[in-house]
């Protein structure tokens, strides 16, 4: 909320700079979010009256008016505004002038056109943001006074209110903080009212929502503009200026925090009751729209029809208009959890529901009432009627709320001395019933609702006390290891392996598009989406990926090679799960190096390397397929499924991308429960090892797999390893060993852990293994 | 009676379907759509028709075009999906993973079909990988709690409204209780908000005394812009024992900020309104490092939970374990994406979500 440091200084003591005042509030919890000077600097800008308007003769967009600018010679000034009618008061910026926004203002032609100054907007003014038209005046401002007279400078502070800080949204009720704050005295209170009050011509059905409801009637009003002053002070907090009744009641909620309203009471029919509305029951507001309303939205009505939407707005057509004669100001507490959903349900909010919803303090109703009456009697004139029509009960005041002092030492973390709580209390206006030394009763105002337990207490006390002056203290406690902190810790070793394996990591949004890529079937749809790039939440890591590596691709990148950790929102159930998603593509080496000439592209074996990386010695691939894959392998721990990996199709890709695409995806929730276990020491052989190689020619389909299933067969247990190390396959290698042929090369290193194997025993354990080989797969040994 | 282009698009069609390769298939192309083909024959025929003819005649024309043009072009990209899975199915796929720099994969005492054997190495060591900004903070504020002595607590992103709001002091109607900025699913669960909710599972899941951090995702209803994102990530922190004050509520996060921003920071704390904390504070950091030290930076939400969220626990648990005027605890939130974008520099919030290798490399 807006708040006008001259307004605030009406009902206390401010220091000189108003940015003291910001760094206070702001200290204590009520954050000033924004400083802004008004009204300073405006010379040169004077009041002036349109006498007459015509249209440009070259531009369509603008007139030319008559101005009076009470020189007794009138002005010729080009103006592009719409907003005004001729005889309105205008600020007149003169040749010569310079606004606070920079601008200098001189005789000019605009269009062809002689303009001899300009007509300003507040924006130009620096007294409001409105760029949209014309400043229009107060018909009583005299003609040729300068503007600074009409506005005298201001500061506005830009406030954030907590939503438990109803209280704070008045000038009043902030200025009445400062003061506590400051341990200063206020020095205005608004008078008690002394009208009487009569339980009649009102009534309550809706009694829980609408507690209180009250109406005074006020005869042969004048409805007219607003007093220069009255405009400017509610326009200077950005509430714009309709007429005189509606402004007054915009004033007083912006001075004391009640919402008010005037009905024009020869359109109303009857009494005026407080009920619910009925399904469907529709209603004009004076927002100019139809809402349909529901059971539970309380409404204020007549005998005919609702006439209000109670504590959020009035109705349109019971309104006060030019010619409205006779009013009734309604003055009511709404219970606030009613009226907030009253709000959010209609998409109707108010300046009065938003008080309303925060609680409004009950003891100012009269008070608002009363000081409404006055204005409207003193500005447009009008006879109040004696006494104040009336149903329901104020709610009652808060309960007690007791606090022992030594509990406050213990929240806050340091001794206050009780003479201290008590004076910060007090000084919010809260009165000590009961004492002890330990503890005391505080009696609770009727605008501090929030105020409810010892710790709302405490919270006063730290606020105004200083959480500055509270040291840190170091506490500390240590805990176990959890169940988190080690598949963290297992998270953080994969991410390490894998940065050190050449790929980088990402993080991609959990929230998908509608038109993801493959890998987003059946993701579950958000029910309140805001736009169609968060849609639906990710089954998989994939369809993230693929979207980094698409864009990568555009921006020029010849090497792409990606992971990610994180969760998936597995359908049907949602279940959320942790994985692993694995992209590789492009060169193997991005930019040219001296040390690596082509290193050609990234395959399938990049990519099973990489994810084998992660898992060592865990995994096996089995050939499958998948709708968005051209190659796909289900990727196994034991013989539990874990995940896929594969070729991209590039039907599933939006871009060219010259060369495969590979990808895996795998769950961490299986096969990291393996993980971290600790590696054991294992004797290395001492003996020397013998190396024997093999080169085969073989059909083309046979696998590397069945291959080592054969060699380890004959399993002596001093064959230490079996390394693949050369493939020839292709058409060339067709060509050479024959139709679907191609040639593999593995070595066999042999070692025992207690002696030195012999070369005989060597050679015959080889010869059988080729052998086998031979017989078994019709490999065809090279030598 | 069909019109004789009616013909033409049926034979095509047919044609179409029956070949089974790419290159017959580009025979059929010719002869139906090539320069001299039946179908664009047409096209010169046009010229002799009645002006009454050939706007019919003329849309017929534009619909046969069109139809085997389609068909040809699904069916050559059937062809080339098929030779794609084709070539790529002769690939052996359990031959060994490139892996990487060292080569050598330990002792193979067989177990198993896929004992990972030395290859060639794939990603020569001169490509280095990079950990993702986002992590890198979140890795490096892990560390700074657990040199204060807290484990790691987890929840689901997923949340019923109880524990993103009810149980967090907040029930309906209440103002701070924000649904407009919160994602729901069909099933009326809901994207937690904060994740405060995952205090709430961390108290139900055990007794008295607690020190937990929460890393992990939450989401609000915004619009993408520099500074915010639907999806962002934040740590919460728990720490319930007895007589656990404002005071320790500073130190500890005076010591993370210090730690974390340089011994220079300095930490501010400003009183504020949570629901779920009692008192509030929000933390304002400053420091020579951050943008010169020129302003107050807010990083992060805390405060001293609120007895009411125990009383809320105690009523799930079944028990008064969270006795509140035994226990008292204090929590706080940090939100890692803004935290990270003031440590490195990074003005856009968008950045982290866009994973451009330009971006990530810069922080390898």
């Amino acid at each position: 909320m807006k708040f006008s440091i001259n307004w605030l200084r009406e009902f206390v003591g401010l220091p000189k700079n108003p940015e003291e005042t910001a760094d206070l509030l702001t200290r204590a919890g009520v954050e000033t979010e924004n400083i802004e000077t008004r009204g300073s600097k405006i010379d040169n800008v004077i009041v002036s009256q349109i006498t007459a308007s015509s249209r440009h003769p070259n531009a369509d967009r603008l007139t030319v008016c008559e101005v009076d600018d009470g020189s007794g010679t009138k002005r010729q000034i080009v103006c592009g505004a719409k907003n005004y009618k001729v005889g309105d008061k205008v600020a007149l910026a003169l040749p010569g002038a310079k606004l606070p926004n920079g601008l200098e203002i001189r005789k000019s032609k605009l269009r062809g056109v002689e303009s001899e100054g300009m007509l300003c907007s507040p924006i130009e003014l620096g007294l409001g943001e409105d760029a949209s038209g014309l400043l229009i005046l107060s018909p009583e401002a005299k003609i040729g006074v300068p503007i600074s007279d009409l506005f005298p400078s201001d500061t506005i502070l830009d406030v954030e209110i907590t939503p438990n800080r109803g209280d704070l949204l008045s000038h009043f009720g902030l200025a009445r903080e400062i003061a506590a704050l400051t341990r200063k005295k206020l020095k205005s209170m608004p008078p008690e009212s002394k009208v009487p009050i009569r339980k009649t011509g009102v009534t309550i059905t809706s009694t829980r929502e609408c507690p209180f409801f009250s109406l005074r009637r006020i005869d042969q009003v004048t409805v007219g503009p607003s007093p220069q002053w009255l405009r400017a002070k509610i326009e200077s907090v950005g509430i714009r200026s309709i007429s005189n009744i509606v402004d007054i009641s915009n004033f007083v909620m912006l001075e004391l925090g009640q919402p008010t309203h005037a009905f024009d009471a020869d359109k109303l029919k009857g009494a005026i009751n407080v009920r619910f509305a009925r399904d469907g029951e529709k209603f004009l507001a004076l927002d100019g729209k139809t809402y349909s309303l529901k059971p539970d939205n309380c409404v204020v009505a007549d005998e005919e029809r609702a006439v209000g939407i109670g504590g959020v707005m009035g109705g349109e057509e019971t309104g006060v208009t030019d010619s409205t004669k006779n009013i009734l100001l309604e003055a009511a507490y709404f219970l606030p959890a009613s009226i907030r959903h009253t709000a959010r349900e209609l998409n109707l909010p108010s300046d009065a529901s938003y008080r309303f919803e925060r609680g409004v303090d009950p003891g100012m109703i009269f008070r608002a009432s009363a000081r409404v009456t006055e204005l409207i009697r003193e500005i447009a004139g009008g006879t109040p009627a004696k006494e104040i029509q009336a149903a329901g009960k104020l709610p009652a005041n808060p309960p007690d709320v007791s606090l022992s002092y030594e509990k406050c030492d213990r929240v806050v973390g340091v001794a206050i001395k009780p003479k201290t709580v008590d004076g910060i209390l007090t000084g919010f206006g809260l009165s000590k019933s009961k004492r002890t030394s330990k503890s005391a009763n505080w009696k609770i105002p009727g605008y501090r609702r929030d105020l409810q337990r010892d710790v709302d207490l405490i919270e006063e006390v730290v606020r105004a006390y200083g959480a500055d002056k509270i040291p840190g203290t170091d506490r500390s406690r240590v805990m176990p290891s959890s169940a988190a902190d080690r598949s963290h810790d297992i998270e953080s070793t994969l991410r390490e392996r894998l940065v050190a394996h050449g790929l980088s990591e990402v993080r991609t949004s959990k929230l998908i598009p509608r038109n993801a890529p493959a890998f987003s079937e059946n993701a579950i749809v958000l029910q309140n989406p805001l736009s169609e790039d968060h849609v639906a939440l990710r089954p998989s890591l994939l369809s993230g990926l693929l979207g980094v590596f698409e864009r990568n691709l555009r921006a020029g990148a010849e090497r792409v090679a990606l992971f990610e950790l994180g969760r998936v929102f597995a359908p049907p159930d949602v279940r959320e799960e942790r994985r692993a998603g694995f992209l590789v593509w492009g060169k193997r080496v991005s930019d040219p190096h001296w040390r690596a000439a082509d290193q050609g592209r990234l395959d399938f074996f990049d990519l099973k390397g990489a994810v084998e990386s992660v898992f060592p010695d865990k995994l096996s691939f089995q050939r499958s397929t998948h709708p968005s894959l051209s190659m796909a392998a289900e990727i196994y721990d034991n013989n539990q499924l874990i995940g896929i990996a594969g070729q991209l199709s590039t039907l599933s890709l939006k871009i060219d991308a010259p060369g495969g695409v590979f990808v895996a995806e795998l769950s961490l929730d299986l096969p990291i429960k393996g993980l971290g276990s600790r590696a054991t020491f294992r004797e290395f052989g001492k003996f020397p090892a013998i190396i024997r190689d093999i080169a085969m020619i073989v059909s083309e389909e046979l696998t590397h797999e069945k291959i080592l299933k054969v060699i380890f067969h004959e399993n002596p247990s001093w064959l230490e390893r079996v390394e693949f190390f050369d493939q020839f396959v292709g058409e060339e290698a067709a060509r050479r060993f024959g139709p679907k042929k191609k040639s593999l090369a593995y070595r066999l290193t042999y070692r025992d852990r207690s002696r030195t194997l012999t070369s005989e025993e060597v050679t015959a354990a080889h010869a059988r293994i080729r052998e086998r080989l031979q017989r078994e797969l019709g490999a065809e040994l090279r030598e | 009676m069909s019109h004789p282009l009616e013909q033409l698009r049926e034979d095509a069609l047919r044609e179409i379907e029956s070949e089974s390769d790419e290159k017959s298939l580009d025979a059929v192309r010719v002869r139906y759509l090539g320069r001299n083909g039946s179908i664009s024959a047409w096209g010169e025929k046009m010229k002799t028709l009645s002006a009454a003819e050939r706007p019919v005649i003329g849309k017929l024309l534009n619909e046969v075009r069109n139809a085997v043009t389609a068909a040809l072009d699904a069916r050559s990209e059937e062809f080339r999906a098929q030779k794609e899975s084709e070539s790529l199915g002769r690939i052996d796929i359990s031959l060994p993973g490139a892996t990487g720099a060292s080569g050598y994969s330990g002792y193979s005492e067989y177990s198993g079909f896929s004992t990972p054997l030395t290859g060639y190495s794939g990603f020569v060591p001169l490509e280095r990988g990079s950990l993702h900004p986002l992590t890198q903070m979140l890795e490096r504020s892990i560390e700074i709690f657990r040199r204060m002595g807290f484990a790691l607590a987890d929840g689901p992103d997923i949340e019923d409204e109880w524990h993103c709001f009810d149980a967090l002091n907040t029930p309906p109607e209440h103002p701070a209780r924000n649904e407009q900025d919160t994602f729901f699913l069909r099933d009326g669960r809901l994207l937690r908000t904060h994740t405060s909710t995952v205090q709430i599972r961390a108290m139900q899941a055990a007794p008295p005394p607690i020190r937990v951090i929460a890393p992990g995702a939450a989401y609000r209803r915004d619009e993408l812009d520099a500074t915010h994102s639907p999806q962002f990530h934040q740590i919460e922190g728990l720490y319930v024992d007895e007589n656990v004050s404002v005071a320790d509520l500073k130190g500890a996060l005076e010591f993370f900020m210090r730690e974390l921003f340089g011994p220079d920071t300095a930490v501010q704390f400003r009183p504020h309104f949570f629901p779920f904390t009692e008192p509030s504070l929000e933390v304002y950091v400053k420091s020579k490092a951050l943008k010169g030290g020129e302003q107050w930076i807010e990083v992060a939400g805390s405060g001293v939970v609120h007895p009411a969220v125990f009383e809320q626990v105690n009523e799930a648990r079944g028990d008064k374990a969270y006795d509140p005027e035994k226990w008292s605890g204090y929590a706080f939130g940090l939100g890692m994406d803004r935290l990270a974008m003031i440590l490195f520099d990074i003005p856009d919030i968008r950045l982290f979500a866009q994973n451009d290798l330009r971006f990530l490399r810069q922080f390898a």
